[in-house]
């Protein structure tokens, strides 16, 4: 049992440490926002996982950090990138696809 | 080169920390540290009560303040003329934003409204970090915390509403009369103390057992109201911020 929770810490770690080397060799705000926020929510909840595997008692709390980081990780993510792309940070030369460009554009920079 | 210097000067500041650490004396190894015996046994308060006695969490009774948080005994008990003028100078600082900003109608708006997911998470969070205020005022005389970061935390939340909402308005009133009623409360409180015990402020309750909810004396009661003070005074200069001429 103890080793499974370490295993599993382990896999969080891992993933935190992938996250720390997306935002670091990313081109991009957007690249980099999501490479954090993916990575450290996944590590986040492994690493919660892990704790709750060796600590059963201490289950309800993991959950609510749980909820709490699955609720505010992606949501700041997602507003950080929005309102970088609408402040214009530049965007990768290599991006493909943007679909914002023609949503904005046809709703004069206001949306909704 | 450089590179290599790097992290040759990394791995040796890792090796120099941990091997440091784990052969100091009294630092517990990985997952035996008691957390309850170290931190809380130096936080209760051993040399404030006559005859130095051992102080058990959860066992010794009627001390002193009390209070497992020995900051909070100082803060809250010792020392809460001090805390009073603390929480007026507060109460000050928002008067003045008050003046300032008060005769503005209209609010700030940013050019860009806040898109569904923004809104629905942050009504999702919000009940968390009211409950987590809350938590951590009522808690005050046992864990790290207290009054002031519990407001604070409570007027992020509503804080986190304006911004993820642009209809969001307080009910700003409601606020102002809580402020009022929690520091006259706070004030008839030390005059209760003044007629009990001949001084402003005095514990005049059952100080109880040491780590539980209900210990401590008034200590809890100061702090519910300081909380309760300092969020809706926090609250209201965020509100009176975000006034502002509509364009």
């Amino acid at each position: 049992m103890i080793i499974v929770s370490y295993i599993l810490m382990l896999i969080g770690a891992f993933f935190y440490a992938i996250g720390g080397l997306g935002i670091y060799r990313m081109p991009d705000l957007f690249n980099r926002a999501q490479a954090g926020t993916k990575a450290t929510t996944l590590g986040t909840l492994s690493l919660l996982l892990g704790v709750g595997v060796q600590q059963p008692s201490w289950i309800p709390k993991l959950l609510l950090i749980a909820v709490f980081i699955a609720v505010t990780n992606p949501v700041g993510s997602s507003t950080l990138a929005r309102a970088g792309y609408h402040s214009g940070v530049p965007i990768y030369e290599g991006t493909q696809v943007d679909d914002l460009k023609e949503l904005y554009k046809k709703e004069d920079g206001l949306d909704e | 080169m450089k590179r290599i210097f790097a992290l040759v000067l990394v791995a040796v500041v890792g090796i120099l920390l941990f091997s440091g650490i784990y052969s100091m004396e009294g630092f517990p190894r990985y997952g035996e540290a008691e957390v309850s015996e170290r931190v809380s046994m130096s936080y209760i308060d051993k040399n404030v009560t006559r005859e130095n006695q051992e102080v058990v969490f959860g066992v010794s009774e009627n001390l002193e303040t009390g209070s497992a948080n020995i900051v909070t005994s100082i803060i809250v008990n010792y020392r809460s003329f001090d805390t009073l003028g603390e929480v007026t100078v507060l109460f000050v600082s928002a008067l003045g934003v008050s003046l300032l900003f008060g005769s503005f109608e209209g609010r700030l708006r940013s050019r860009y409204k806040p898109n569904f997911i923004l809104r629905t998470g942050s009504k999702v969070v919000f009940p968390l970090i009211l409950v987590m205020g809350a938590y951590i005022f009522i808690h005050g005389h046992l864990s790290p915390g207290g009054g002031f970061p519990g407001g604070s935390m409570i007027a992020s939340a509503i804080l986190l509403m304006y911004l993820a909402d642009e209809d969001f308005r307080v009910r700003i009133d409601d606020f102002k009369k809580t402020e009022g009623i929690a520091g006259a409360m706070y004030v008839l409180l030390g005059l209760v103390g003044l007629m009990i015990s001949n001084y402003f402020l005095s514990n005049f309750l059952d100080t109880g057992t040491v780590g539980t909810l209900f210990s401590a004396g008034i200590i809890p009661v100061v702090y519910v109201l300081v909380g309760l003070k300092v969020g809706s005074e926090l609250t209201g200069i965020i509100t009176d911020f975000l006034k502002g001429e509509v364009e």
